[in-house]
């Protein structure tokens, strides 16, 4: 009866069955009879053989390779690193650490190949992934074994949840490819694309994003690390399936990509996930390679249990969120205060009813992701409770188990250090709130920007919560759902980079006839000097500008010209050489003025229905036809163009206005249908404030393009004009302070880098586009990592801003606003 | 028996707040039908867990004294001698939980089990089963009468038409007479949830049951088109939880209807465990309506012992 005697010990700590260790070990077959296990009744182990992914091991020999051009690549005299099965600490393989040397073998393969790839039809391309999706299909049991064992997530997550998404991506971005040449054209596949992997979830990871990059024409480099040899075994097979070698490969154990920099060159895209911290550190490190660079970071998630909410299935949704590895992540738990008692009460209760052990076992609901997810989640717990925090574990944290139990941690002070940090796997942090509208606040107010789910049965409130907060994905009384229709990202430090659904698509894609930046050693350059003050300006004469041309002077904040708080001007010298007229010089200050006008602005801006923005768009382009003989005349004198060029200037600053307010319906949001899952929507949601730095040349049109999207898309804007003629600018302003609410549009003139400083620097400034310097735009990328914020440089290259594709392109329509996924929960008949 | 429940006053606050999302209750019913895996010994004593869960019922209209008494002698003995001897387990006295029949065949099968030398329960399905549209009056003296036929436990039917009209009150009073009328029998109350409408008023029926003084509230009749489906039994367990967690009651559940294999039970019996807590798991407090699943059971422990497919004629006719 040793059995029963445990299942009573467990019983007596509140779990149905000792949570941590006890089935992982299992007991032996010959000890439990039928007898004691029909008093009992204990969950007995369901293990699943590991003799095929093992079996596979064998057959690589001593040292898992690379997985270069087809081939596998084992190169001499490398160190290498061991991989074991978290769960039990049994060895797996030695994977080879790469070298500089590898992974530019690799990134040259991927460049080699990516001429031939590219030039293939859609349709061929998308028969290659259905190939690929079938061998995954025909092994999906190896592929499940091997996952589970190196990860160490419960297999039947992986066999249920991963690998028929996987097969689903592959069809899906198949279905894009299919009929690339029409729905993509004015797109064209990026380049070379190196993925780097998360030590968790990799495979899957790996599947979200190399299925849209096959798919467009681009070829791939993956930078594994030893838990994900699964992406091995998908390149082994991608090649037994007949992609062309060098199309996709693995390199494995890659340190740093800070490191690796100079293998990358020919690289246009690196795409990461990761922590906020490596993102970080990455996004500065890369800042002027040239690199387009996606982040996508952190693994926390969000949830709100308001009162009207299904508790009982809330708490299912806060398993499916944290204690069911379907999730790396920790998750941050909202409820309201009148349903704190049971929903606390419901929640230990479902914790004592975990099973916990080793992944390969069916019956599990946690494996284990190794030593540093727990060593995380013991240094959080410790540093929470040393902050006055209350733990509930069923079962203890103990060094001698791989496995860490499930977690609350309640009472743990908004102003806590501790709360500022990502609440890591397995570990819930629950914190009460009074009202729906201080819930928002509550989410809003974290920097995160990743995913969250709402719960409540009254579908007005339900709506509303979801629409308020700023995340990547919405689920409504369900959490975690995917599809590989649905696009997965986010906004703030969560990064702003998409997998998924045609979001996924446009990461590997750049607009058709401008040519991608490939990557190159940045050059060296001292961030806290560029543009740190505005050089001295001097007056150099009076102004020539005849009456009829005089500009409005000052700064244009919050809806009116507004001296400046330097209190100096700048001169803006004609083309014969002389001074023009004099230009109010913005700083520092007017930057933080202009910045929280525009967000006052944004809140009441979004509100507004988009009919709104059509007739603000048309009635300024109506504005500026007025103005049309003076702005002409302004150019000409200023840039010393034709009085033809410059009055095609103005027609097609016109032109913009129009093109854009006549877009504002026709935004690519809709509602689409995730089978089973239910309905979601794809959201189009303004970025908030967003800074522009327009390029010096086509002082208006240049303007008038990146202003009239920014606007049409319902975003507030902050804009520094081109610094050799900012008049027309200026000039512009004086419709807009008649037409559109103060605050929306927000002009400043001054030094470019001392400006482009300010906005860069800014935490409050959630987007940013910069067309200037190479040195200007590397300084902006540097500066983003601050708060992520999501930008957009020209690197130094110009654009032609009369064509169409570049001045008022698709690719503008992109930046201009950001995504959101709201799953509606649907299904009571 | 566990004590019978005398029920409570009734408190219609405690059904109007109720908030039941259905999709989110479907995917709970979904994983837990795949979230715990018995294999090996484990199966085998699960499996002989569950024989002794089961109400081994027969409700036919052709239903007369012999098939009622090879029913009784099945339920004495549910799997085969030489099958549980392989697992040392022929000293446990492993039966089924009751006999189920109709009114009619009360006496048959309280005299059939007296015969073998048996102790379980006879239930008797009673109120105008299986649609309940019949008076009140005639419903509660087919109550009677069973019990004075020796019927140890009553699974009566609700009149459906009083939930989808919203008459709580009227609901609660009818089952309350019938628990008056059942005396010392034990009430089982059939809620026939495939008629119901929605999960919610599952749940408010159920708590409308429970306050009444059910002894177990019963998923369906087995004859509706729609029987015991997890989520409808999710939604009962949850239920029977509250109440637990209310005024410290333990009601009884019990699917009936659709249960067919050795697979479900197993099922069954998870969900029981997982959602209410091993307390639950003992014939008491966890019934399962079945006619066929016994046979189903007893080949799956055949080649559990054997390490075959038991072919039909291998295995005794229930």
């Amino acid at each position: 009866m040793a059995a029963a005697a445990a299942a009573a010990a467990a019983a007596a700590t509140g779990a149905g069955e000792a949570v941590t260790g006890e089935a992982a070990t299992g007991q032996s077959m010959g000890k439990s009879s039928v007898q004691s296990i029909f008093f009992s009744l204990d969950y007995g182990p369901a293990p699943e053989s590991p003799s095929t992914a093992l079996a596979w091991l064998e057959t690589q020999g001593p040292n898992l390779g690379h997985f270069v051009n087809g081939k596998w690549l084992k190169p001499d005299g490398q160190g290498t690193i061991t991989c074991r099965d978290p769960s039990s600490g049994e060895f797996l393989a030695n994977c080879f650490q790469a070298k500089n040397e590898d992974v530019a073998l690799a990134v040259d393969v991927a460049k080699r190949t990516f001429e031939e790839w590219s030039q293939l039809s859609g349709a061929t391309r998308a028969q290659h992934l259905i190939r690929l999706a079938d061998a995954i299909h025909k092994h999906q049991k190896l592929l499940w074994t091997l996952e589970s064992l190196a990860s160490g997530r419960v297999v039947r997550e992986i066999r249920d949840g991963d690998i028929p998404l996987a097969h689903q991506l592959l069809q899906y971005y198949a279905c894009w490819a299919q009929t690339q040449e029409q729905a993509l054209s004015g797109w064209q596949p990026i380049g070379v694309a190196v993925i780097v992997l998360p030590p968790t979830f990799s495979f899957i990871e790996m599947m979200w994003r190399v299925s849209p990059a096959l798919a467009v024409g681009c070829t791939v480099v993956v930078l594994g690390s030893p838990t994900s040899v699964t992406s091995l075994l998908v390149a082994q097979l991608s090649e037994e399936s007949g992609l062309p070698p060098g199309v996709l490969n693995v390199v494995m154990g890659a340190t740093s990509l800070e490191t690796l920099l100079p293998s990358l060159s020919g690289v246009v895209k690196i795409s990461f996930c990761g922590t906020v911290e490596e993102g970080k550190a990455l996004r500065k490190a890369l800042a002027g390679s040239g690199a387009d660079l996606s982040l996508n970071l952190g693994a926390e998630s969000l949830m709100v249990i308001t009162d009207t909410a299904d508790l009982d299935s809330a708490v299912e949704g806060v398993v499916d969120a944290v204690w069911s590895d379907r999730s790396s992540g920790g998750l941050r738990l909202l409820v309201q205060m009148s349903e704190w008692e049971r929903t606390l009460w419901r929640l230990k209760a479902r914790m004592g009813g975990l099973r916990q052990g080793r992944s390969l076992d069916w019956g599990m609901d946690m494996g284990s992701p190794g030593t540093s997810a727990w060593e995380k989640a013991q240094s959080y717990i410790q540093e929470a409770q040393n902050q006055g925090a209350q733990v509930f574990q069923v079962g203890n944290a103990s060094q001698k188990s791989p496995f860490f139990p499930p977690t609350l941690v309640l009472g743990l002070a908004p102003a806590s250090p501790c709360t500022q940090r990502e609440v890591p796997w397995p570990v819930v942090v629950i914190s009460p709130f009074r009202t729906a509208k201080e819930a928002l606040a509550m989410i809003n107010g974290t920097p995160r920007g990743g995913n969250a789910s709402v719960w409540s049965e009254r579908i007005t409130l339900a709506l509303d919560l979801a629409y308020g907060v700023r995340m990547g994905t919405v689920w409504i009384n369900s959490h975690g759902l995917k599809d590989a229709v649905a696009p997965v990202g986010g906004c703030k430090e969560t990064g702003s980079s998409w997998h998924g659904g045609p979001d996924g698509l446009y990461e590997y894609l750049w607009p058709a006839g401008l040519l991608p930046r490939p990557v190159a050693l940045p050059e060296a350059m001292d961030y806290n000097k560029f543009g740190l003050s505005a050089p001295p300006v001097l007056p150099s004469g009076p102004d020539t500008s005849p009456p009829s041309q005089t500009a409005p002077y000052g700064i244009f904040l919050a809806g009116r010209f507004q001296n400046p708080s330097s209190r100096s001007s700048r001169p803006i010298l004609g083309s014969s050489g002389t001074v023009y007229a004099h230009v109010a010089e913005g700083g520092a200050k007017d930057i933080r003025t202009a910045v929280e006008a525009a967000h006052q602005a944004a809140a009441l801006w979004v509100s507004q229905a988009p009919g709104k923005r059509v007739s603000m768009l048309w009635a300024l382009a109506d504005a500026l036809s007025q103005r049309s003989q003076v702005l002409a005349e302004q150019l000409t004198e200023v840039m010393g163009v034709g009085i033809t060029e410059a009055q095609t200037e103005v027609m097609l600053s016109i032109a913009r206005l129009r093109a854009w307010g006549a877009r504002v319906h026709a935004q690519g949001a809709g509602l689409h249908s995730a089978g089973h899952q239910g309905p979601f929507l794809r959201l189009r949601e303004p970025l908030g404030v967003l800074a522009i730095i327009c390029p010096e040349e086509w002082p208006l049109l240049a303007f008038v393009s990146l202003l009239s999207p920014a606007l049409a898309h319902g975003n507030a804007v902050v804009m520094v004009p081109s610094g050799a003629c900012p008049l027309p600018a200026l000039q512009f302003c004086q419709d807009v302070a008649s037409l559109l609410p103060p605050g929306l549009v927000n002009v400043v003139p001054g030094d470019r880098d001392h400006l482009t400083r300010c906005l860069a620097l800014h935490q409050d400034v959630p987007a940013l586009w910069y067309f200037g310097s190479a040195q200007g735009s590397q300084f902006v990328e540097w500066a983003s990592a601050g708060n992520l914020k999501a930008i957009w440089v020209n690197g130094g290259q110009s654009r032609s801003w009369d064509q169409e594709p570049e001045g008022a392109g698709p690719e503008l329509c992109l930046r201009a606003a950001r995504t959101k996924t709201l799953w509606l929960s649907l299904g009571d008949i | 028996m566990a004590p019978q429940n005398q029920g409570t006053e009734l408190d219609l606050t405690w059904i109007s707040e109720v908030q039941v999302n259905q999709p989110a209750v479907l995917r709970r019913a979904e994983q837990i039908q795949t979230r715990r895996t018995m294999k090996k010994d484990w199966q085998a004593a699960w499996l002989l867990k569950a024989v002794t869960f089961i109400d081994l019922t027969t409700l036919s209209g052709d239903d007369t004294s012999s098939n009622v008494q090879r029913l009784c002698y099945k339920a004495k003995y549910p799997i085969q001698e030489d099958l549980l001897k392989a697992l040392d387990m022929q000293d446990i006295g492993i039966t089924t939980a009751a006999v189920c029949v109709y009114p009619a065949r009360v006496c048959d099968a309280v005299k059939a089990l007296k015969d073998v030398g048996c102790k379980i329960p006879v239930a008797s399905v009673a109120t105008g089963f299986p649609a309940g549209q019949t008076h009140l009056k005639t419903r509660l003296e087919e109550i009677r009468l069973a019990v004075e036929d020796g019927a140890k436990e009553i699974d009566v039917v609700i009149n459906r038409s009083l939930v989808l009209t919203g008459q709580w009150e009227v609901l609660y009073d009818e089952i309350r007479q019938f628990r008056k009328a059942c005396g010392n029998a034990h009430l089982k109350t059939i809620l026939a949830t495939g008629e119901l409408g929605s999960l919610t008023n599952v749940y408010k029926a159920s708590m409308i049951a429970m306050m009444a003084g059910s002894d177990f509230i019963k998923t369906s009749t087995g004859k509706e088109a729609v029987n015991a489906t997890f989520p409808v039994a999710i939604v009962m367990v949850r239920a029977i939880r509250d109440f637990f967690w209310k005024t410290g009651k333990k009601i009884g559940f019990k699917p009936a209807g659709g249960i067919r294999t050795a697979k479900d039970s197993l099922a069954w019996l998870s969900l029981i465990k997982e959602e209410l807590g091993d307390e639950w798991l003992k014939p008491e407090l966890f019934r399962i309506g079945a006619s066929t699943l016994l046979s189903d059971i007893e080949r799956q422990i055949y080649h559990h012992v054997t390490g075959r497919y038991a072919a039909y004629h291998d295995l005794p006719m229930a």
